[in-house]
């Protein structure tokens, strides 16, 4: 996502080992192929093979596999699903009216549509900025030790590697309000602080899963247990592609340990932001499986468990209303193209240290 | 000590950072415990925040895996076997030909069929879920394997990574092996694959995890008990077991054994992956 990949190669180079940076566009994918002095002058055309054999039938033969793959069960569901979200749908009968946008409408006009999404932009909120937060923590910290490395990296990212259903069979026990182990810990901890004199009240159990303004942050809190190890990893990535040469001339000049941050690692991850960010909004966006293992049919005290996701999954398979369904699917998709587009806007200031 | 805050070889970083990794791995520790307790220890342990089970049982799991009728587990862990097996071998094959198409050969609409489908990075799968389920529904595919598997190798990412990673080799080693007498073929097998094994390895493993993991696709593509993956029989034990937290800690610790042991076995290339790939991993 760094560099538009549909970009060509430069057309030729110099062969005495230099790359030549396209002065026009400063494209760095130039140095990802090594120029070896070659002695045999680059053909018109630079990469591509170009044999004996009918290049046009060869490639088309080559990408045919995925691309029929890519037609059917991406590029057609895509138009498919607009054009049911256009029609009056039930599974269960023969006729399907074309209603043009009524199926929109009605989820405008729907108050469990807007609480779907209340809910998910909550969840967004919740889990975006402090699920980041956390995983970048983590990543400098990671970035400033040696030892154990990847003992803490393993720890971190095994959660990542587990179904969203195991997870949430998990927490559901650890949130019980009666027998859960978050509460018997947090009342342990307040009890032991009441010993030591500290006048605090006795401790109520959170309800975690049972009341609904606690509902989205415990799903929050479970989700960034889950997925924070993800973007650490990349994090970790942005943080080693900085050259060791800038902290070094920071600190010759004197600047200290938040200086150097705000100076030069912050600047410098900015396209692993972006990237985290963006990632993170489409994926949390997207929140099914925890509320539907957590909650189901219901989704939750007073619906607080209930996401877009999910409300879509209900409308289709439960409801059987697909039209409404695939238009619900749909309006998600504008959100998080809009968001995306945003988060681009706030984000795509460059900063090049790169040494010319 | 601020000072060299971004310095190599912090001691008190330790402290943090093993505090954090008890924290993400005291829940997997819960779990696995609870596997192994009694009833009466699972509520007697409680009070006393006692992790250890005493005395040590199996009878969650063999509880679990007794009840076949009910709960096809052996079948559940083949049939997530055999999907996420299959679904990775489509994928790298597909995708390998596909990126060598995008990357090193040259053909008419090959850069505007790759903006097709960079046009379609941002497509949430939930769009795709009711019309893919008419789809398969169609193909008279619903409650088999097919519906599982071969979706599946309509993703794009693994085009990206591959065709990025392709790029990047010297021409000149193609050069050589044409003068040799190679075609396409023999140029992906003899030069590009050789040269791309921490990028096929990578999509080897997240496909395999994604597979393994994948929610919707089963719980929409199939209804009978005997199709279903171990996610979705998760869940399905869970609507009968409730509370029984023992069985229900065996039958998520039975879930989450193979893909953690996975991990554990290819974790250097899964986190090196990662930085390669850009993708979390899921």
């Amino acid at each position: 996502m760094k560099e538009n990949p549909l970009t060509p190669l430069p057309p030729s180079r110099g062969g005495n080992g230099v790359p030549a940076t396209d002065s026009a566009t400063g494209r760095r994918e130039a140095a990802l192929v090594p120029a070896s002095g070659t002695p045999f002058p680059r053909r018109e055309g630079g990469r591509g093979v170009r044999g004996p054999w009918n290049d046009n039938l060869t490639g088309w033969l080559f990408a045919l596999p995925h691309l029929i793959l890519f037609t059917v069960f991406l590029l057609v569901p895509v138009v498919y699903g607009f054009y049911i979200s256009l029609h009056r749908w039930h599974i269960l009968t023969k006729i399907q009216p074309f209603v043009g946008f009524a199926n929109y409408q009605a989820a405008l006009a729907d108050d469990i549509f807007w609480l779907a999404l209340r809910n998910t932009l909550y969840f967004v909120v919740l889990v975006v900025p402090l699920g980041n937060l956390v995983s970048l923590l983590l990543a400098l910290g990671l970035a400033n030790v040696k030892r154990f490395s990847t003992i803490y990296k393993v720890s971190y990212y095994l959660p990542v590697v587990i179904s969203i259903a195991v997870v949430a069979v998990l927490w559901r026990w650890l949130y019980n309000t009666q027998v859960g182990l978050l509460n018997l810990y947090l009342k342990a901890a307040v009890d032991g602080l009441r010993g030591l004199g500290l006048p605090l009240a006795g401790f109520e159990p959170i309800p975690w899963l049972a009341n609904p303004s606690w509902v989205m942050p415990s799903i929050a809190l479970m989700s960034i247990w889950w997925g924070a190890g993800g973007n650490m990893v990349l994090y970790l990535a942005g943080l080693g592609a900085i050259p060791d040469d800038y902290y070094e001339a920071a600190r010759i000049d004197g600047a200290n340990g938040w200086q150097q941050f705000r100076a030069i690692t912050w600047p410098l991850l900015r396209p692993t932001v972006l990237f985290c960010l963006v990632i993170s909004v489409l994926g949390s966006f997207q929140i099914f499986g925890q509320s539907y293992v957590l909650f189901a049919p219901g989704s939750g005290p007073a619906r607080s468990g209930l996401t877009l996701a999910l409300y879509m999954y209900l409308q289709g398979f439960n409801q059987y209303e697909i039209g409404y369904g695939a238009a619900i699917a749909y309006l998600l998709f504008a959100i998080v193209l809009v968001l995306t587009a945003v988060q681009f806007r706030l984000f795509s200031k460059r900063e090049d240290y790169t040494p010319r | 000590m601020i000072r060299r805050l971004l310095r190599n070889g912090q001691p008190w970083l330790h402290v943090p950072l093993a505090v954090a990794a008890f924290l993400f791995l005291a829940p997997l520790l819960w779990m696995l415990v609870t596997a192994f307790k009694s009833p009466e220890d699972i509520i007697e342990g409680l009070g006393a925040l006692q992790w250890l089970p005493r005395p040590v049982t199996t009878e969650n799991f063999t509880g679990v895996l007794g009840k076949v009728e009910e709960f096809p587990v052996w079948r559940w862990t083949g049939n997530s076997v055999f999907i996420s097996l299959a679904v990775t071998a489509l994928v790298l094959t597909v995708d390998t030909l596909a990126a060598f198409a995008y990357a090193r050969l040259r053909w008419s609409g090959r850069d505007r069929v790759f903006g097709v489908l960079l046009a379609t990075m941002l497509v949430p799968g939930q769009v795709l879920l009711i019309p893919s389920y008419l789809l398969v529904r169609g193909l008279g595919w619903f409650d088999t394997y097919a519906a599982l598997i071969v979706p599946a190798g309509a993703a794009t990412f693994g085009v990206f990574l591959l065709r990025q990673f392709f790029v990047g080799i010297p021409y000149e080693l193609e050069e050589a092996a044409r003068i040799d007498g190679c075609g396409p073929l023999g140029i992906l097998r003899h030069v590009v694959l050789p040269l791309s094994k921490p990028a096929l390895a990578a999509l080897g493993i997240f496909t395999f995890m994604g597979s393994w993991n994948a929610f919707e696709g089963p719980l929409i593509f199939t209804d009978s008990l005997l199709m279903r993956t171990l996610p979705i029989g998760i869940t399905i034990f869970q609507g009968r077991y409730n509370i029984q937290y023992g069985p229900m800690m065996a039958a998520a610790t039975l879930a989450a054994i193979p893909v953690t042991i996975a991990f554990l076995l290819f974790q250097r290339h899964i986190i090196k992956g990662i930085s390669l790939t850009g993708l979390a991993g899921r």
